[in-house]
């Protein structure tokens, strides 16, 4: 097995192991984050020892907060969720489920693979250059990202290499996605239609058809930005601006125009996060409830339909970047209708385990805990849907809580789920089952414990991406329930320190599993 | 079965903390958060009733059909369950989501003309305000006269404009801001007025509202605009009529 | 042409077509907001280029890939040697470099293609000359 192999499992393993290593550096950034909102004048050797210009003496300057809260969620939006549940999990398993010897372009899936490590490798890159790590977000708006160095620390070379690695990144989607649906029309076995395919597989299908649609607008938008950096160009920098004291020789460009570009890939990338997950546990609950799936049909349309109106409702993250109100309106009622298809899958999942004979094995506990955690977090997207209500909620804590609790953790449940209901394929033994339910129990109330609260910061109007609360009276009355949440944090991801010494214990000491452990009824269990 | 008792508890717990007066909104202080108010608690008695009747039901089926030796059933669907959930969940949802425009229309769609017109300008990291002056209009400005040091932010030449570093605005009076930004996106908040919008350099982009509770009340930036962002804060000062009228006289004298 | 080409192939095309698509809108946006536009000069010779590319069409018509790919690769020098002239401080001549130097891009890969793989490449090619009759008529006549 040479690390260039050509073979699906292979790779698929590599995505996996990928983003195994991702969402551990960004989870330590998270913890990182957390301690300096609540300790902001803290002075700690450690981040004296890893940023000694971003941390001098040890405490944490509002720029260096920002850099890591930018490379947080770029990290666990592309390397984590875009990768292992779509590029891991569909590279194994998706030849496996249609009866296909491997993906359609093997050459194209191992180039997929090492272009996105490398886009990785270029992301940590910016880490340690001068200036830092950018601190735009990981949604980088223009001017502030465009201006350079001149618009604060990391805003140099760290944002170049921001921009740089997703260019790569959007350019190995795009190889994956190719792969993906040609595999899927081509390489079906006689007698596998369409409605033959398992869910996972009409999952993976629909994500690589949004991923295809659109990751190349990110990468214009990318390519246009770096432009703006680099070439002098004023694709999105409005003319007569006046930063750091010095005036901008530039003129006529939008930053909202940028916006568009960006949320015309980024919602249909949230879809992208979750679709896999969503397959994975249509199959976890029918397999341990032992039923078929309630209304296959209606899953797979209702996917199709996710992925094609994902489409039309980017403008709800810019109810009120000055874009017309009018078109406002018109996002907003696209925006509530897309709630119905993941309202169906909900009912659903839920009469798929109605009537049912269920098991409690792990893998179905985090199946459950993810149907639980996407109302919980789904719910408040009625509430961000709409401008009139949105224009409070913007930017606030509001939002945070909704994406961390469907991407965050739901999406992430969807993981260990694929992991716990898969792992006797990957490794032939079982991840330990008593860990799994401890581990599931704890990081299921912990996951509430976090960030439910910050859905009341969001209420009181604490704004998102502060370095910490000191200038305002009304964020000083909201430490304590900052305090808590950083306590419930802290527990979190230790919690999760158990589920890594399972996974890692369990392939060469778990307990042996025979050919079709849990009876499930789909090909990839048909192996030798 | 713990499953389903925690289910429970958990939907449980979050419903209650979300009736705790402790987390509600500041006071609203205008009619039109007054209607934001409303509107929002009825959104959020709807997705309280989803959320409540989703988990329970997912705890309820948990419980019941746990693995008791019991033969799973064969049902693989019901078209015509389906179609009623789907018809009533699009009902509800689009329901609500035209029943809220009318807040969104009544900041954006709606103007009047006789609103006190002040221009709101955003820098990293500070607010400026600038109101028209005796001549009743807006001087001319020119990027090369910007002088921070100087008290001159927003670059104006002649006239008699009031340069300010706090917002002040009289109690029942249309004001309608000009936001303006000479460098970043920024975002204008006030979370007692309910209206929040983005400040984006390139335009100017109108914001309207009607204070009705005199007050001091805290301006913090919403949009990421650097390292700055969480130490820039402006300062609403709503004054009942006549003082305000008092104050600007003044301030056109000096 | 096995089906599993045709397929990678069409689907490569629809996501150049949405990258091109982007520019597009976000040059039309551009176009409509300013007053400051100004409309690049295409040169005559540039013009002439697109001979090549339809050329270049035809002979993969008569299977002669390689010729093909030869005037692919001309057409790529073509291209860069438009964009190097253009100055990226005018707003129009910054949107017509982009789109020249990402066309330039895919007809060389498309020509690449072409020489090593020959028919297996050439749905792609037929996409990428059209694609830059698109191009030219976007910065020389509606621009």
């Amino acid at each position: 097995m040479t690390i260039f192999s050509t073979d699906h499992k292979v790779i698929g393993k590599q995505y996996i192991g990928l983003s195994l290593f991702a969402v551990l550096i960004g989870m330590a950034l998270s913890l990182v984050m957390r301690y300096h909102l609540v300790h902001p004048d803290a002075k700690v050797r450690l981040f004296q020892m890893l940023w000694p210009d971003g941390a001098p003496g040890g405490q944490m300057t509002p720029e260096l907060y920002l850099s890591l809260m930018t490379m947080h969620g770029t990290i666990m939006v592309f390397f984590v969720l875009t990768t292992a549940p779509q590029s891991g999990f569909g590279n194994y398993f998706l030849p496996l489920q249609i009866g296909a010897h491997d993906m359609a372009f093997p050459v194209l899936n191992m180039l997929s693979f090492w272009t996105t490590a490398l886009s990785f490798l270029v992301l940590m890159a910016a880490f340690v250059v001068e200036g830092g790590a950018p601190l735009s977000g990981w949604t980088a708006y223009p001017p502030l990202s465009a201006l350079g160095k001149i618009a604060g620390p990391g805003q140099g070379l760290g944002q170049d290499l921001w921009v740089l690695s997703i260019a790569l990144f959007c350019v190995a989607s795009l190889m994956a996605a190719i792969n993906f649906i040609a595999t899927i029309i081509e390489l079906r076995a006689p007698g596998v239609g369409y409605f033959d395919m398992p869910l996972t597989a009409w999952a993976w299908f629909v994500t690589a058809l949004i991923s295809l649609f659109a990751f190349a607008v990110l990468l214009a938008g990318g390519i246009l930005l770096l432009l703006d950096r680099v070439a002098g160009t004023s694709f999105f920098i409005p003319g007569g601006l006046v930063v750091s004291d010095q005036i901008q020789a530039r003129s006529g460009g939008s930053p909202i125009l940028f916006q568009h570009l960006f949320w015309f890939f980024g919602h249909p990338e949230v879809y992208i996060a979750i679709l896999p997950g969503m397959g994975v546990i249509s199959t976890v609950l029918s397999v341990f409830s032992g039923k078929k799936v309630f209304g296959y049909r209606a899953m797979a349309y209702a996917m199709l339909a996710i992925g094609g109106l994902g489409f039309l409702v980017w403008g709800h993250h810019m109810f009120i970047s000055g874009m017309s109100p009018y078109s406002s309106v018109a996002f907003s009622v696209l925006t509530l209708a897309i709630g119905v298809p993941s309202a169906i899958k909900t009912f659903n999942w839920i009469a798929t385990l109605w009537g049912g004979r269920i098991r409690f094995t792990a893998a179905m506990l985090y199946a459950l805990g993810f149907v639980s955690l996407f109302i919980t977090g789904g719910v408040t997207g009625l509430v961000l849907g709409q401008p009139g209500l949105d224009l409070y909620f913007h930017d606030t804590y509001f939002v945070v809580a909704h994406f961390h609790l469907i991407m965050g953790v739901a999406a992430i449940f969807a993981i260990f789920a694929a992991l716990h209901y898969w792992f006797p394929l990957l490794y032939g033994r079982f991840l330990n089952e008593t860990l799994g339910k401890i581990h599931f129990y704890c990081t299921f109330i912990g996951v509430y414990a976090v960030f439910v609260p910050l859905h009341f910061a969001g209420i009181a109007g604490n704004p998102r991406r502060y370095p910490d609360f000191k200038e305002y009276e009304f964020l000083k009355s909201l430490m304590p329930l900052h305090v808590g949440v950083t306590h419930a944090a802290y527990s979190l991801a230790a919690i999760q320190l158990l589920f890594l010494f399972n996974y890692f214990w369990s392939q060469r000491k778990g307990k042996l599993a025979d050919k079709n452990p849990w009876g499930a009824a789909t090909r990839e269990w048909d192996h030798d | 079965m713990q499953l389903a008792i925690l289910i429970a508890a958990l939907a449980g717990t979050t419903v209650l903390l979300f009736v705790q007066p402790a987390w509600w909104l500041p006071e609203a202080i205008s009619a039109h958060a007054k209607n934001y108010d409303s509107h929002l608690l009825l959104t959020l008695w709807v997705i309280g009733v989803l959320f409540v009747i989703a988990q329970a039901l997912l705890a309820v089926t948990v419980f019941r059909f746990r693995d008791r030796g019991q033969q799973a059933s064969p049902v693989e669907g019901n078209h015509k369950l389906e179609l009623i959930w789907t018809a009533v969940t699009a009902v509800i949802f689009i329901g609500l989501a035209i029943a809220g425009q009318g807040i969104w229309a009544g900041v954006h769609l709606r103007s009047s003309t006789d609103a006190l017109k002040i221009e709101v300008l955003a820098k990293q990291f500070a607010w400026s305000y600038r109101y028209a002056g005796p001549d009743g209009a807006f001087a001319r400005t020119d990027v090369k006269a910007v002088d921070d040091a100087g008290g001159n932010p927003f670059g104006v030449v002649g006239g008699d404009d009031i340069i300010a570093p706090i917002l002040r605005v009289p109690a029942g009076r249309p004001v309608e801001l000009l936001l303006k930004s000479r460098d970043v996106i920024h975002n204008f908040f006030v979370r007692e007025l309910r209206i929040k919008q983005d400040v984006v350099p390139g335009m100017t982009i109108p914001l309207r509202f009607t204070a009705d509770k005199p007050g001091t009340y805290e301006v913090p930036c919403s949009e990421l605009c650097g390292l700055g962002h969480h130490q820039m804060r402006g300062t609403l000062v709503v004054m009942p009529p006549e003082e305000f009228d008092a104050w600007l006289r003044e301030g056109a004298v000096r | 042409m096995t089906n599993v080409a045709r397929t990678g192939q069409t689907l490569l095309i629809v996501a150049s077509s949405m990258l091109f698509a982007a520019f597009t809108s976000a040059m039309v946006v551009r176009r409509a907001a300013g007053t400051d536009w100004v409309a690049p000069s295409v040169p005559v010779w540039l013009w002439a280029a697109a001979l090549l590319a339809i050329a270049a069409s035809c002979l993969v018509a008569k299977k002669f890939y390689r010729s093909a790919a030869l005037c692919g690769f001309a057409l790529v020098a073509s291209q860069i040697a438009f964009a190097a002239s253009l100055r990226m401080g005018d707003v129009a001549q910054s949107f017509a470099a982009v789109l020249v130097t990402a066309h330039a891009a895919h007809a060389l890969f498309g020509a690449c293609a072409l020489w090593w793989k020959g028919e297996r490449a050439s749905l792609f090619w037929h996409f990428a000359g059209a694609l830059w009759l698109y191009v030219l008529w976007l910065i020389g006549v509606w621009a």
